[in-house]
């Protein structure tokens, strides 16, 4: 792997500041059975203000997958999934979760043949076996098979509620993005479906479910959210004032930590400092020479690395699908007053569950916004439903557009299948493509 | 009738290795319209009750060449596939698209073939696949419904409770006839291989089900019982989607081996249940969506009280395999996120068991008879000495 020398890269200060409030969370979530909290794994779109409200501790399994990918832990999980059976190509977020399950269910060593099963032992016990599941995926199909195992290995004894959501594929003759009839009828689906959802914590929990609290919930998501969007859209200015990967580093606030006035003072942190930098003139990339839009799941192993790879280029990576077309990017469809109509808009607008023709014009639309120069596709070998699109994306970036596009080869959390080598040279040459541009215009 | 001077299965032959020809004989000779839809769940009766022909799309033989520019490598080489014959205009004899499922990689390739086929109509309806909720048959029943309502728009013709019934006994009809075949396997009975029965169920997703059921009424009727012989009896199961190439079914049988069941779509996952001809057809169609997932459980569904596994190792001890060999298509996630559970319930009662990774672009054959070879003599060291070679 190649060395940088030099860090040209200005990561916002509040970076450090969100990485201690995600350490928090967990660290919360390990000790939930001390408090004498219920516990919930649930997979796919952001249920947790439902969780929050109904008083249940809470673990997205992507999520925990990925923190262990981005501390480099991912390791002894995987390994246990893989002795357990599972295939290498089969989504990473799913083996490294189900992989916690096994060490979870306390298979002994002689059952599974892992190595140092003990000592992995206590990485998995950090993670609370759940009372119950919540399974919410809707483009992905893999993610619903991945809690139906979850239940298989646990011994079929812990409860799962499946939420059914549409794919919005765009089949009626009127569909487009927020309107439509397909729209409103997946709307009223979903909502139905949140009201059985509800009806199934209740039944968990013992308790009546607090709408009022729901409602007091969204609107602090609804305010962290605004503050977001509004901090993205001051990146539109020339250079831009933070990056993508300070928006990466952000998604585990905005996705799934207890909403609260916590959650607004760090987005309204986040804006301030963004601000603070275009009042001064500082900006994401010490010397920016190229806008580039970045579409693909994130690379957990190489966060940090990849913002510094990019930034050695002069590369400022702007804006991307991951971070720019999810959670809870519509703030104004969240009614604290209706609360179930915002979060069941919110997770038919997930990008994993877009057809093509959406994807496309929300691509072009940031393309334009932000004055973006090319894009690099990270084809994340076992994310399916983010790669599914892709090959469509440049078709359109360079016939519509005019840009050029490059792919690189990587994971969501499994860090064998990336290869530096490869996308060094693959970044070079796009950003020679854009020199030729410029030269030619 | 087209195929009337062939015998019936070079009839399905010629049908299952090229759907494109006899689509196009079909509309040239009806002058009807032909839909492309998808695996695995899609309600043909409704498409055949609104007179048109529904084919379920093949993999077919030709490298990917323009489909890796569209789709990822690393889907599943069906999806790639279809992509491609989306991109070389090999969909062209296709009116329209439908589709019921939402595997993930499935729907990468629908957006690749609604993007490339402009103008032409794509539906996705999709089934509800958590189907052990309450509200299950009511929502599965409303998809159904949805696509009573887009295949009538669809073709123009008003679908019927009546004629929708008459579509469901034919589909029933054709069902059973396959259905026989497959018993008479499980029962001993060796006279076709595993190759030609996957033809007479491939054939029957491309032909017109009148003309298919004609066919095999006369296979049927045709031949008489051929006893067993003692190669080593396997179970085939997985492969979704498409079906296992002719030659690695052909391998399994050079290499000592006799297929006796299996859960494949091209196969029993396929013919296993019929829709109850005595419901309003809607009704029925649910409840055979429904009980066809209890019948031979799908890993692309999600329902918590049935089991691959117990489904596999009943199937198994009910046609007498001695050997189960898993293919699996490789990228398949449904497939590999069932295969640990698979494992452990064979393992846990001595069931041998081969996991065999398929590819589109080919599969190495001489390096999986090597290893169908070695687990066919295990199998048979373990038989009783009776079955040893006394010479």
């Amino acid at each position: 792997m190649a060395t940088l020398v030099e860090d040209k890269s200005n990561r916002l200060r509040m970076t450090g500041r969100g990485g201690e409030l995600v350490g928090a969370y967990w660290d919360e979530l390990f000790t939930a059975r001390e408090r004498g909290a219920q516990v919930v794994w649930y997979n796919g779109h952001a249920l947790n203000p439902l969780f929050q409200a109904a008083g249940i501790s809470w673990c997205h399994g992507e999520a925990f997958s990925a923190r262990l990918a981005a501390q480099h832990l991912e390791g002894p999980a995987q390994l246990a999934g893989e002795e357990y059976g599972y295939v290498n190509e089969l989504c990473s977020y799913s083996r490294t979760h189900l992989g916690c399950a096994v060490l979870t269910n306390d298979f002994g060593e002689g059952e599974t043949g892992i190595v140092g099963a003990v000592d992995q032992r206590e990485l998995a016990s950090r993670l609370p076996e759940p009372d119950f599941f919540v399974n919410g995926y809707q483009g992905c199909s893999t993610g619903q098979q991945w809690d139906q195992m979850s239940y298989r290995i646990l011994g079929k004894k812990v409860p799962i509620f499946t939420l059914s959501l549409p794919y919005m594929f765009g089949s009626k003759p009127d569909a487009g993005y927020l309107v439509g009839e397909e729209w409103e009828t997946a709307t009223n689906y979903v909502v139905d479906q949140l009201e059985k959802l509800i009806e199934f914590l209740e039944a968990q929990t013992g308790r009546p479910f607090d709408y009022d609290k729901l409602g007091e919930i969204m609107g602090y998501i609804k305010a962290a959210s605004q503050l977001r969007r509004e901090a993205m859209a001051l990146c539109m200015a020339k250079p831009t004032p933070a990056t993508y990967w300070d928006w990466v580093a952000c998604i585990a606030h905005i996705n799934f930590m207890p909403a609260g006035q916590r959650l607004i003072d760090y987005f309204q942190g986040v804006k301030d400092e963004v601000v603070e930098r275009l009042a001064n003139g500082v900006s994401g990339v010490a010397n920016e020479r190229y806008r580039l839009y970045f579409d693909g799941i994130m690379n957990w192993n190489k966060l940090g690395w990849l913002a510094r790879k990019f930034a050695d280029t002069d590369a400022a990576v702007i804006c991307g699908r991951y971070t720019h077309q999810n959670f809870w990017q519509e703030p104004q469809l969240i009614d604290p007053e209706n609360p179930l109509r915002g979060l069941a808009q919110h997770y038919l607008l997930c990008s994993n569950s877009q057809g093509f023709k959406t994807l496309k014009e929300a691509m072009v639309k940031d393309c334009d916004d932000y004055g973006i120069d090319g894009i690099i596709f990270h084809a994340s070998r076992t994310c399916r439903a983010y790669t599914n699109h892709q090959h469509l994306l440049a078709r359109v970036a360079e016939k519509q557009l005019g840009l050029p596009t490059t792919f690189f080869e990587g994971d969501i959390a499994d860090a064998a299948f990336y290869k530096d080598e490869i996308l060094e040279v693959r970044l070079a040459a796009l950003l020679e493509t854009i020199d030729a541009k410029r030269a030619r215009t | 009738m087209e195929h009337a001077a062939a015998s019936p299965l070079e009839a399905m032959t010629r049908a299952a290795e090229d759907p494109a020809g006899y689509v196009e004989q079909w509309k040239a000779r009806t002058g009807g319209r032909a839909i492309a839809v998808f695996p695995m769940n899609f309600p043909a009766e409704i498409a055949h009750a609104a007179g048109l022909l529904p084919v379920i799309v093949q993999e077919d033989r030709n490298p990917i060449t323009l489909g890796n520019n569209l789709l990822s490598e690393f889907n599943c080489g069906y999806s790639r596939n279809l992509a491609d014959q989306a991109a070389t205009g090999r969909l062209d004899v296709f009116d329209g698209f439908f589709m019921a499922d939402h595997c993930i990689q499935l729907i990468g390739a629908a957006d690749v073939i609604r993007e490339l086929t402009g103008g032409r109509r794509f539906y996705l309806g999709q089934l509800i696949s958590s189907m052990n909720d309450p509200w299950t048959p009511e929502q599965a029943r409303l998809t159904m419904t949805d696509f009573v309502a887009e295949l009538s728009s669809f073709a123009g013709v008003e679908i019927t409770d009546e004629r929708l019934r008459e579509s469901i006994k034919t589909y029933n009809r054709g069902r059973k006839l396959l259905r026989t075949l497959y018993e008479q396997r499980r029962s001993g009975d060796s006279r076709f291989t595993s190759g030609e029965l996957q033809t007479m169920v491939k054939s029957s997703m491309v032909m017109q089900r009148e003309e298919h059921n004609a066919l095999m009424e006369d296979l049927v009727a045709q031949s008489s019982a051929t006893p067993r012989d003692d190669r080593v009896r396997v179970h085939l199961s997985g492969h979704f989607c498409h079906a296992p190439k002719p030659e690695l079914l052909a391998l399994i049988e050079e290499s000592g081996g006799i297929v006796v069941d299996d859960d494949l779509f091209h196969g029993a996952r396929y013919i296993s249940t019929d829709a109850d001809e005595s419901a309003s057809p809607v009704d029925a169609l649910v409840g055979q969506y429904l009980e066809r997932n209890v019948n031979v459980p799908c890993p692309t569904r999600a329902q918590s009280d049935v089991d691959w596994d117990a489904y596999l190792l009943n199937a198994v001890h009910s046609s007498g395999a001695e050997v189960v060999i898993s293919l699996l298509v490789k990228y398949c996630e449904p497939h590999m996120l069932y295969l640990p559970e698979l494992r452990k319930a064979l393992e846990a009662e001595g069931i041998p068991h081969l996991l065999l990774e398929t590819e589109h672009e080919g599969i190495p054959l001489e390096t999986m008879r090597t290893r169908i070879e070695a687990m066919f003599e295990q199998a048979t060291r373990g038989r009783a000495p009776t079955r040893v070679p006394t010479a």
